[in-house]
């Protein structure tokens, strides 16, 4: 057996590393770790020369129709602020599937390797840290403090660097505050829009927004059509910090829950709530906080932590106005936490204590993101196998809605019939390899995996075990469809595997099983 | 041909018809490809005519008003005192049949006698055959042999006069026919220029006919590539109509998977011999229901042996097994060999229609049925629905492309769609919720349109005060004030020009 390479997923890699960077902050070496206080009062006041650096990124994305493939390397730039500890902040963005990262200073070039300390791409945000000993690199710069978060009509400051040095620096005024998605699918949390028109000087649109000398935001996405930019505020920015201060990243709670307006006058008399306010929950998914605290569906979602929900789902909140409830749950709240949530039940009304959590990605039945690695995959003879996952899906384009294989398609978006047999993961065989082994077989594709020499498939690590329980040197490949049963010979596959495989094929990994 | 329609109806949306169906329509606006070469009527061409069709398209979107003015002209031909031929798709949806004499302008009332949609041929005879007295009906012939030359007849875009094409036989195999979208039977391709306007004429060889034109492809990377409907396909329905009814194709319904693989023959103990195919799935409502398992491998049909890649010799040619069913009728039976736990066993399959194929047939003749409550429009779900709305939705993809795969049909025959709303007062909430399948109906399951308008209409006595519609895969059911619905019913119908509130079938 080859042992496949070992790749960290990111979740266990902030961990790590943030304990990296804790012990930094008790070492000897660390100069503008110390002098920052002092130049905060002192050495005057920060300004795009002395507190943001030009981060340049080479990031490389899996390929994942060939899994076993990285697709070609690409080439981004961004601005980074910052922060105490020599530490950077950026977006998620900026700095997904990267190779090489290094932090470049505006004024003289220097340059300074770096790597990813603290990523969540669910709220777009980094933290990177030096690699190597800064020896230096940081004297003189002024790290930036989080300002405590601005209200529509605050005039921001967007900082930037020409290519010459100079420092640039452009205002911008909050027009909204929203909760809205900031980059995987399915996400949002607030943020805030501000208008004024922004010049692009500094390649991807990763830019540290001031307000009087402190962050208030990172700026994420621009359209020059409306002048209007799209900025992760500095809450969230706060509460990505403050979860990763005791070395474990646990990201931002979800609440787990779909549900419905109830605008209609109908729907409300119908469900009882004539002279109250609150969304109707659609669906509840399993193993999250709302699972656990007991909502169920057709529950008429009344209040979170004694805030009111209206009818289109907003409360109404002190700082910003109306406000989408996910931010009760996701900006304000830490994984951990308590909430009170009120229900009304067949007439009645329920208080419920949730704990707030959050479900990792790996942990859904079809991963809804994936990066800094590709999927998992296990090719045997000439057969391919995949776990399903979205990045998977996408991969067949803007439509790969009606492109991709529609079974597919609908166990991403119905995954409770696979979770209740007992499945982590949804295993297909997502192509055919031509080669001795699979002669005969080269239409099929696309199908999801019943069994394999009779042991039910849960994910690709079961069906690498299963592997080793040929009878009579034949494997039983069992799918739901199409072709429903295929046999395939072991001594031809293992044939394959150790020769074709890496030699016509030039697959060097014939499988990876994060 | 069960093997290759699953898998064309599985990804519907990404194949693309090129037909001459389609171009037919179009007809008017078409540019001509080439000049055909024009010959002066003799009399040997006496017996092909001009097909004008005045049709009348149904549309699904407003599926209580008549329908649309369409059609168009193609070709037909005497095959038999007073009978004249042509495909299908010339006269689908007629309103008004006219035939013209080859170089006489005057219009002869037509009349429409057997349609066969899932095999696109047509037979027309005229309200008076007096014009034809003395004209000999075209002598049938066989299958042409590959490279031996046809000429193609008929009417095509470019000119009002007779048209001749000449070119070879260049392939002879299985083809979906795009008239219906799924059925596929023998085809035969040929590189005589066949446009717009010649579907539904006579490919000739010597004196006989060998072919209905009947579409081409175009586009992509594909020139000059016309299809005839065989004699086979042709002499099969002049059969099947002789008792005065046509009974359309009968189907296995199974599907299949080449035996080509060592492990394969190996696990199932098959002797060798290269021989025959695996049963991969067996429609529960189909003719091989209860006689073919999953499994099985197929070792003979009607006693033509089954070589492992599912094709049989018909003929001297290697054509698919189904070719054997292609010739038969419903009710027949045939004889099959089969290998079931290591031993060959012999059994006999009764032929019938498979019924639900018929959701992903394009449809014609037919008034769409549909039921409106609330501005509600609810339609059963076909193919015209899905491409007259453009539902891409993937629950109603879902049921539509695996309504035989996964046996949907059982539980749900007709399943019905929430196709559009009519706006009003008491549904100004429930516009969002369009391109949905009907799952209940106060609790009660909707199996197929008539459930939904009992359910809907005469609901139970103790039913409550809301009608409770709920949707596929839609957590918040819809509900409508039952009071409120029958003061909005008159003014729906009225604003909106509404005949009647539903059609559930039953006309022709």
């Amino acid at each position: 057996m080859i042992i496949p390479r070992v790749f960290f997923s990111f979740l266990l890699l902030p961990c790590l590393l943030t304990q990296v960077l804790a012990n930094q902050g008790t070492a000897a070496h660390e100069p503008s770790g110390t002098a920052a206080p002092s130049l905060d009062q002192g050495a005057g006041a920060p300004s795009p020369s002395t507190s943001i650096l030009r981060v340049n990124v080479s990031n490389q994305s899996s390929n994942f129709r060939l899994p076993w493939k990285r697709n070609q390397p690409s080439g981004k730039r961004g601005l980074g602020a910052l922060l105490k500890k020599n530490r950077v902040l950026v977006t998620a963005e900026l700095v997904a599937n990267a190779t090489y990262i290094d932090l470049e200073l505006p004024g003289s070039g220097r340059k300074l390797t770096a790597q990813v300390g603290i990523i969540d791409y669910e709220s777009n945000l980094a933290v990177l840290h030096p690699t190597d000993d800064p020896d230096g690199f940081f004297d003189g710069l002024i790290p930036l403090r989080l300002s405590d978060g601005c209200a529509v009509g605050d005039q921001l400051e967007v900082w930037q660097i020409e290519p010459n040095g100079t420092p640039v620096t452009t205002t911008v005024e909050i027009s909204q505050v929203e909760v809205g998605s900031c980059f995987v699918p399915g996400h949002f949390l607030l943020q805030y829009k501000a208008s004024g028109n922004v010049q692009y000087r500094s390649g991807t649109f990763t830019l540290p927004v001031i307000k009087d000398g402190k962050i208030c935001g990172v700026l994420f996405r621009y359209s020059s059509k409306n002048e209007v930019s799209t900025i992760l505020p500095s809450p969230i920015i706060q509460h990505f910090l403050t979860d990763a201060e005791d070395g474990f990243y646990d990201g931002f709670p979800n609440l787990g829950i779909e549900y419905a307006k109830t605008l209609d006058d109908q729907f409300r008399s119908y469900l009882g709530i004539d002279d109250e306010t609150g969304v109707y929950v659609s669906s509840v998914r399993p193993q999250t906080s709302a699972d656990t605290a007991g909502i169920e569906a057709g529950d008429v979602l009344l209040s979170i932590d004694g805030h009111a929900i209206d009818s289109r789902g907003n409360y109404d909140d002190p700082a910003y106005g109306l406000l989408n409830l996910s931010h009760l749950v996701r900006g304000n709240a830490q994984v951990g936490d308590e909430s009170k949530i009120v229900v009304l039940r067949n007439g009645a009304k329920k208080t419920l204590k949730a704990t707030l959590q959050r479900k990792a990605p790996e942990n859904y039945l079809v991963d809804p993101y994936i990066f800094d690695r590709g999927g998992n995959f296990l090719i045997m003879g000439g057969l391919l196998f995949q776990e399903l996952s979205r990045p998977y899906l996408e991969s067949f384009g803007s439509e790969w809605r009606s492109r991709a294989p529609f079974k597919l398609v609908y166990a991403m978006r119905h995954p409770e019939k696979y979770e209740e047999e007992g499945r982590r993961k949804v295993v297909f065989l997502a192509g055919i390899l031509p080669t001795r082994s699979v002669q005969g077989y080269e239409g099929i594709g696309g199908t999801i995996l019943k069994s394999v020499n009779g042991r039910p498939i849960r994910d690709i690590r079961d069906l690498d075990v299963a592997f080793n329980f040929p009878t009579d040197g034949v494997h039983e490949i069992q799918f739901e469809d199409f072709p429903k049963i295929i046999w395939l010979d072991d001594a031809l596959a293992q044939e394959d595997n150790f020769l074709h495989i890496p030699q016509r094929f030039r697959i060097q990994e014939r499988m990876r099983l994060d | 041909m069960v093997l290759h329609k699953m898998r064309i109806l599985s990804r519907f949306f990404t194949f693309v018809f090129l037909t001459a169906s389609a171009v037919f329509s179009s007809f008017w606006t078409e540019d001509a490809r080439g000049e055909p070469a024009v010959v002066e009527a003799s009399d040997r061409f006496a017996g092909i005519v001009q097909v004008e069709n005045a049709a009348i398209e149904p549309d699904y979107r407003t599926p209580w008003h008549g329908g649309v003015p369409g059609g168009g002209s193609g070709t037909g031909w005497l095959v038999g005192e007073n009978l004249f031929m042509t495909n299908a798709h010339v006269v689908s949806n007629a309103n008004r049949l006219i035939i013209r004499k080859v170089g006489n302008p005057e219009p002869l009332a037509a009349k429409l006698l057997h349609i066969a949609h899932d095999c696109d041929l047509a037979l027309l005879s005229l309200v008076d055959p007096t014009p034809f007295e003395g004209v000999a009906p075209l002598p049938l012939g066989g299958v042409p042999r590959l490279d031996t030359e046809v000429i193609a007849v008929g009417f095509p875009i470019g000119g009002d006069r007779l048209s001749v094409t000449r070119g070879v036989v260049s392939r002879i195999d299985f083809r979906t026919y795009s008239h219906s979208g799924v059925d596929q039977h023998l085809a035969i391709q040929i590189d005589a220029a066949i446009n717009p306007g010649n579907s539904g004429g006579p490919v000739i060889q010597g004196e006989s006919v060998v072919g209905v034109a009947f579409q081409g492809l175009s586009g992509g990377s594909t020139q000059n590539v016309g299809y005839m409907i065989p004699m086979p396909v042709v002499k099969r329905f002049l059969t099947d109509v002789e008792d005065g009814s046509y009974d359309h194709y009968v189907d296995l319904a199974i599907s299949t998977l080449p035996i080509q693989n060592p492990a394969q023959i190996k696990a199932l103990g098959l002797p060798g011999g290269e021989l025959g195919v695996m049963v991969t799935s067996v429609e529960g409502s189909g003719s091989s229901s209860g006689v073919l398992e999953v499994g099985d491998v197929l070792l003979e049909i009607e006693g033509s042996p089954v070589l492992s890649n599912g094709l049989i010799e018909v003929e001297g040619d290697l054509v698919n097994l189904n070719e054997i069913v292609e010739r038969r009728f419903a009710g027949d039976e045939v004889m099959v060999k089969v290998w079931r736990d290591r031993k060959e066993k012999e059994l006999t399959i009764t032929l019938k229609r498979f019924l639900p194929y018929l959701i992903m047939a394009k449809q014609y003749g037919k008034r769409p049925k549909y039921v409106i409550y609330a501005g509600l429009v609810f339609q059963p779900l076909d193919r015209q629905l899905i491409e007259a709305y453009g539902i891409d939705d993937e629950v109603v993809a879902y049921f539509f492309s695996n309504f035989t795969t996964d046996e949907i049909y059982r539980e749900r025959p007709e399943p019905v769609v929430l196709t559009s709303v009519l706006p009003d007062a008491v549904n100004t909430h429930l516009r969002e919720f369009t391109h949905n399948i009907v799952d209940e109906v106060d609790g009660r399951m909707i199996t197929c349109l008539d459930d939904l308008y009992h359910a809907l209409y005469h609901p139970d006595e103790k039913a409550g005060e809301f009608a409770e519609i709920k949707l596929v895969e839609e957590g918040r059911p819809l509900v409508l004030e039952r009071e409120r619905v029958k003061v909005a019913r008159e003014r729906i119908l009225r604003i909106y020009d509404v005949p009647e509130d539903h059609y559930l079938g039953g006309e022709g």
